[in-house]
């Protein structure tokens, strides 16, 4: 005659035998990551003698807060704008091909040293003396190099942007016909 | 005119290879299918945001636009022609689609890195990358509404909602709830929920195909929300500065794609994505879990699931707090005295064991019995079976599709020989016409309901329905019958014999695949339409003109449940349909045949494998002694020759005093038997009574041992859905607690008993069941693996059948039969027993919903069972809705509380089967059963009614998708969109502009 019951006693593990379940569980994971324990504990020492340890203490224990305020601070203008001039230089430097730009660096060292051995001349020069020097070889070439350049720089590099429109430059867009 | 011409030369056209010109290049290929869906099939790169495989060109994203003849297109909705030229490379053609992500991206914020739906399947993302955009030429717009958290699974954001529509089309057109609109007319668009309501309060059944098919983060599982990515946790207050953080330094896109890139691939470390099948219908949906430690974070279907594709429903799309419920079962327990107490798995087993030898060696092998569920897999249904006959040695095992649809099983048996659909899903949707019969299959079959619906709404199928209750598919039919309950045999017959008689059986079919025509229409005589008219109260123009539909479709597919089989006549009831379909040769065919639809996600396979007391897996006879020899030689031991108890004679065999020993797993048979208080008395009395389950259930409560499984999640395995679809599941969890998969425990047992069984995974079971049952011939892990399934009957090379019957019919001569059967007139009650109480399943929640009521979000929006009257009834006695009355049938009696709806009429009131308590359907249900397979006649259940307190709450929340008002529409109509005045074709932009500059 079995009648349906419901009370169910659970087995109760005292507080002894619990802890010394979970002590072994510890005990076995210690062993098995023992070099990888072992290294981490000297990385601990180090970061304890610097007083890292107590700084990131600080950091995590206030979660939330620390977050919001280094979020908030960074969200400042300024912030953002080295954050991205910083990116952004490096996304352009990573598009600079600098064996076509080794020679041109070249040639502007040698003509930073010309200026600088001439700097205390006041020569005047005329039109005349302009167009007349264009004869010089050296002179010559630097032209054709310089109106080279130009004419790259004159190119649409539109597609090759990295960066989003300027703020001042998306209000101009919104006051004008959207496109929507 | 030209127009048309060229349009008719496409359609000619169609199957034939044509000739096009792409990108400058030559090639033929196929027609029929769009621009688009050649191009993916490329290795050109086109981008697309709106398109979904599963939903088709919904042409609102403008991204996909190609040059086609030198006109710019959405190549997603245009026609590969013959001739076409297309391009998409040209300047213009990158152009236009450029303004199309534009105008995307005014209406989404890309904060990839702290959002999370940054899991590697954002469209816009990977859009905006593939595309390579750097920046936009419109910034981001916040749109003037809030986000929409009132719906307890999933939350809408507008701000981040690129308005493409996908979600109200699987709404409107895939799941055909009809709730989703996008309202084109607001100066900002927006999704709105019914007439604008929140989403909790509108008719949203909680599918959750929005947010499967939302592209972006807009329309998101809760369960994901702060979750899924390391940064996205944050408190709301951090999160937006950092977001605007985040936006700020970003130089371009591609910096920010980079990194959030790289956050995405890190969560991979710790989000595990687990294909599994769902443990709760027979549909047999199955979708990847996404899980976080034990956290189920959302349940992803996807298009390669073959029978549900991107569909799920409430309960297996959010359903699944249950296993990590509290209540979960974590150690043997061991009845004491008055109570149980926790035990270590040790001692539990050594009981077990002992007890089943004592009491074998006592009474006989024959003095235990057991039973198999149907939630749990076909390998554990195959291990209990073998447990039973193998090991104890008896035949004294069933499972729980004796309570539901064992009678279909039989029915099918007799006339065309395979117990399982004629075909799939797939059949269902293309079928000309779906005749569904006692069956509420949009609550109890959700997802595979949505085919009907959707056929029904775009396609033009037909649909008739025959039931007592008016629920949403008779809402939807063409044509609705309400026969009076337990008569649906009555009108089959006259029907069927309507169509002999006017000549419009297809004899053909019948002399080529069917034998014993002239005696089965001779046994109709009596079923005139008149008859049929007097005994179903269904008027005869309605059958006329059921006959002359089902005569004039092509194709007819029949859908049956429960309203069928759980009556004292289900089996011969299954019999007629079947006889029908046969006389109007539906069969052999796609599109056409019987589906009775499995209720739960395993009852197909608790069967197939062999858990009933008279077969073996694949439908071998236990009483043939060829089949015997087979197992025998490799179990090496000697197999009962008799046919074993079923279910029924269980509880007839305790009382009896002859059985003395029970084995229950995964079973609330003590809640879902018939007549339970008949069932609670025959518990007490057994010597020894082991329950298995998850959860400490009713039927535990009487136990000696009950022992803690595991539920699906936590196991590999297969189930078996109603299209006889094999399917994989695997782990995504450890057992919870001491926990253990059922295969396990029961060969813990077996072994105990002597068996030495070292199966060290389903895998090898499953093995051992196809090398034994030609059947399953072909069937293997590997070739199951992922979302791979197979259709039994498998070959040995692993071709499957997804068309039941192509050749012919398991029978010597491969003919079908039709069986004369006649009708059973349902229970008569006496007189003062004046109400019939209909009763089944909700949409919300699974049964005696031990599973469902464990999540907050489900029991919010049905948190308690109801008793629907109609207003009629409701006037004669002074109902309304939250009266509390009583229900008493000779067998006993419910309390519940009433809900005034005109889905009953008359003095037909319905009681869904969710409740354990006071409202427990079983208590007034009886023993009556159909006299061929023992199953409960739940049907037929009358009782009388009294008023316990006039007044209360109403039961049903006013959050319930019952109250609200769908908006029935096809697709987003995204003409509304393109009629805006601020609309203008992102080609025809180009073009002008071209024109100003040239």
């Amino acid at each position: 005659m079995a009648k349906a019951i419901n009370t169910i006693h659970r087995i109760q593990i005292n507080e002894e035998d619990q802890r010394k379940k979970d002590l072994l569980e510890v005990e076995n994971a210690l062993v098995e990551n023992k070099a990888a324990i072992l290294e981490s504990l000297k990385v601990m020492q180090n970061m304890h003698e610097r007083g890292i340890l107590s700084l990131l203490n600080g950091l995590f224990g206030q979660g939330d807060k620390v977050m919001h305020v280094l979020v908030k601070a960074a969200d400042k203008p300024e912030a953002a704008n080295t954050i991205k001039n910083l990116l952004l230089m490096m996304g352009t430097l990573g598009t600079l091909n600098v064996q076509q730009l080794e020679p041109l660096l070249l040639k502007v060292n040698s003509g930073i040293a010309r200026v600088a051995e001439q700097k205390d001349k006041e020569k005047e020069m005329g039109y005349l003396d302009i167009v007349r020097s264009l004869k010089d070889p050296e002179i010559n070439r630097s032209v054709t190099l310089l109106l080279d350049f130009l004419k790259g720089m004159g190119e649409d590099t539109e597609q090759l942007e990295r960066t989003t429109q300027l703020p001042e430059y998306q209000q101009h867009q919104k006051d004008g016909s959207a496109r929507e | 005119m030209l127009e048309v011409s060229k349009r008719q030369k496409g359609a000619i056209a169609l199957s034939q290879s044509i000739h096009i010109k792409i990108n400058g290049v030559e090639m033929e290929t196929r027609g029929d299918r769009t621009v688009l869906d050649f191009l993916n099939e490329s290795s050109i790169e086109v981008p697309q945001v709106c398109f979904h495989p599963s939903l088709g060109p919904i042409e609102t994203c403008d991204t996909c636009i190609v040059s086609v003849n030198g006109e710019l297109v959405r190549s997603c909705s245009a026609k590969l022609k013959n001739g076409d030229h297309i391009d998409t490379a040209a300047p213009e053609v990158r152009e236009a689609q450029v303004i199309g992500m534009d105008r995307i991206l005014v209406n989404h914020e890309l904060y990839c890195t702290v959002c999370d739906y940054n899991n590697g399947g954002c469209q816009i993302h990977n859009t905006v990358k593939e595309m390579k955009i750097n920046h936009q030429s419109i910034p981001f717009q916040q749109k003037p509404y809030e986000e929409d958290n009132s719906h307890p699974f999933y939350r809408y954001d507008p701000d981040q909602c690129i308005l493409c529509g996908r979600c109200v089309e699987a709404c409107q057109d895939v799941q055909v709830t009809e709730t989703l609109t996008i309202d084109w007319e607001r100066e900002r668009p927006r999704v709105i929920w019914d007439n604008d309501v929140p989403i909790n309060e509108s008719s949203c059944v909680s599918c959750g195909h929005c947010s499967t098919v939302c592209p972006c983060n807009a329309m998101m599982e809760k369960g994901m929300v702060g979750e899924a990515g390391f940064l996205t946790g944050i408190a709301k207050q951090t999160l937006r500065p950092m977001i605007e953080f985040t936006k700020n330094v970003e130089t371009g896109y591609g910096s920010i794609l980079a990194i959030s890139d790289m956050e995405s691939v890190m969560r991979d470390e710790r989000i595990k994505r687990t294909k599994t099948v769902c443990t709760y219908c027979g549909v047999g949906c199955s979708f990847d879990v996404w899980t976080k430690d034990r956290k189920i974070l959302k349940v992803e279907p996807n298009i390669e699931a073959p029978a549900n594709g991107i569909s799920t429903c409430i309960k297996g799309k959010f359903g699944w707090d249950y296993v990590n419920s509290e209540e979960r079962l974590t150690k043997p327990l061991i009845r004491e005295g008055d109570a149980f107490r926790e035990a270590e798995w040790e001692e539990a087993l050594s009981l077990i064991a002992n007890k089943f030898t004592e009491i074998k060696q006592k009474y006989g092998p024959d003095s235990l019995s057991f039973i198999s569920s149907s939630k749990c897999t076909n390998e554990e249904s195959y291990l209990m079976q073998k447990l039973a006959r193998g090991v104890i040695g008896t035949n004294n095992v069933d499972n729980c599709s004796r309570y539901c649809q064992t009678p279909a099983t039989v029915g099918l048996f007799r006339t065309v020989g395979y117990g399982g659909d004629a075909g799939s899903i797939k059949d269902i949707e293309m079928s000309d016409l779906v005749l569904i019969i006692g069956s509420n299959t949009s609550e109890s079959h959700p997802v595979l309901s949505t085919r009907v619906k959707r056929s029904h709404k775009l396609r033009g199928q037909k649909l008739i329905v025959a039931d007592l209750r008016k629920h949403e598919m008779a809402d939807r039919s063409d044509v609705f019958i309400q026969p009076k309950a337990g008569t649906d045999f009555v009108w089959l017959s006259a029907v069927t014999k309507y169509i002999f008689d006017k000549g419009w059986a297809d004899e053909n079919f019948l002399r080529n695949h069917v034998n014993g025509r002239d005696e089965f229409a001779a046994s109709l005589h009596m079923y005139t339409i008149e008859y049929a008219e007097q005994v179903t109260g269904i008027p005869a123009a309605e059958l006329i003109k059921v006959a002359e539909m089902i005569y004039n479709a092509k194709t007819v597919s029949a859908l049956w449940a429960m309203g069928v089989t759980q009556h004292s006549g289900g089996s011969d009831t299954s019999t007629a349909i079947s006889n029908l379909l046969l006389v109007t040769g539906n069969y052999m065919k796609p599109g056409a045949g019987a589906y009775p639809l499995r209720g739960h996600n395993n009852v197909q396979g608790a069967s197939d494998f062999g858990s009933m007391p008279d077969r073996l897996p694949g439908y071998e006879r236990v009483a043939d002694p060829a089949v015997r020899a087979k197992y025998e030689k490799v179990w090496g031991v000697p197999i009962p020759e008799q046919p074993g108890l079923n279910n029924h004679d269980m509880v007839e065999g305790i009382h009896a005093g002859t059985l003395k020993a029970m084995y229950v797993k995964g079973e609330e048979m003590g809640i879902v038997d018939s007549n339970i208080n008949y069932v609670h008395e025959a518990y007490q009395k057994l010597d020894f009574f082991v329950v298995q389950d998850i959860f400490f259930s009713r039927t535990a409560q009487f136990a000696d041992v009950v022992l803690p499984a595991c539920p699906s999640l936590e196991k590999d395995g297969t189930f078996t859905n109603t299209e006889r679809r094999i399917q994989r599941l695997y782990k995504a969890l450890e057992p919870l607690g001491d926990s253990k998969p059922d295969w396990q425990i029961i060969m813990e047992i077996a072994n105990r008993l002597g068996a030495g069984w070292n199966y060290s995974h389903p895998a090898e079971i499953m093995d051992e069941a196809a090398m034994l049952s030609p059947i399953y011939a072909g069937v293997s892990y590997e070739r199951l693996e992922g979302y791979k399934s197979l259709q039994w009957p498998v070959a040995e090379d692993g071709t499957d059948q997804p068309l039941l019957y192509t050749k012919g019919f398991p029978f010597p001569d491969g003919k079908a039969n039709l069986v004369p059967v006649a009708w059973t007139p349902p229970l008569v009650f006496s007189k003062e027993y004046d109400i019939h109480v209909n009763n089944g399943r909700l949409l919300e929640h699974f049964h005696e919903g031990n599973m469902t009521y464990k999540s907050k979000g489900i029991t919010e929006k049905v948190p308690k069972v109801f008793l629907e009257v109609s207003p009629e009834l409701a006037d004669e006695r002074g109902l309304q809705d939250g009266t509390l009355v009583r229900l008493s049938s000779p067998y006993g009696n419910v309390k519940v509380q009433c809900l005034v709806t005109d889905r009953v009429k008359g003095k037909e009131v319905y009681l869904p089967m969710n409740d354990s308590g006071d409202a427990a359907i079983n208590l007034l249900t009886s023993s009556y059963a159909d006299k061929d397979t023992d199953t409960p006649a739940y049907k037929e259940v009358s009782a009388k009614l009294e008023i316990l307190s006039a007044e209360g709450l109403n039961p049903l929340p006013r959050v319930n998708s019952r109250y609200g008002n769908p908006q029935p529409q096809i697709g987003v109509q995204v003409q509304k969109k393109w009629a805006r005045k601020d609309y203008v074709f992102p080609g025809d932009m180009v073009k002008r502009s071209e024109k100003q500059h040239g």
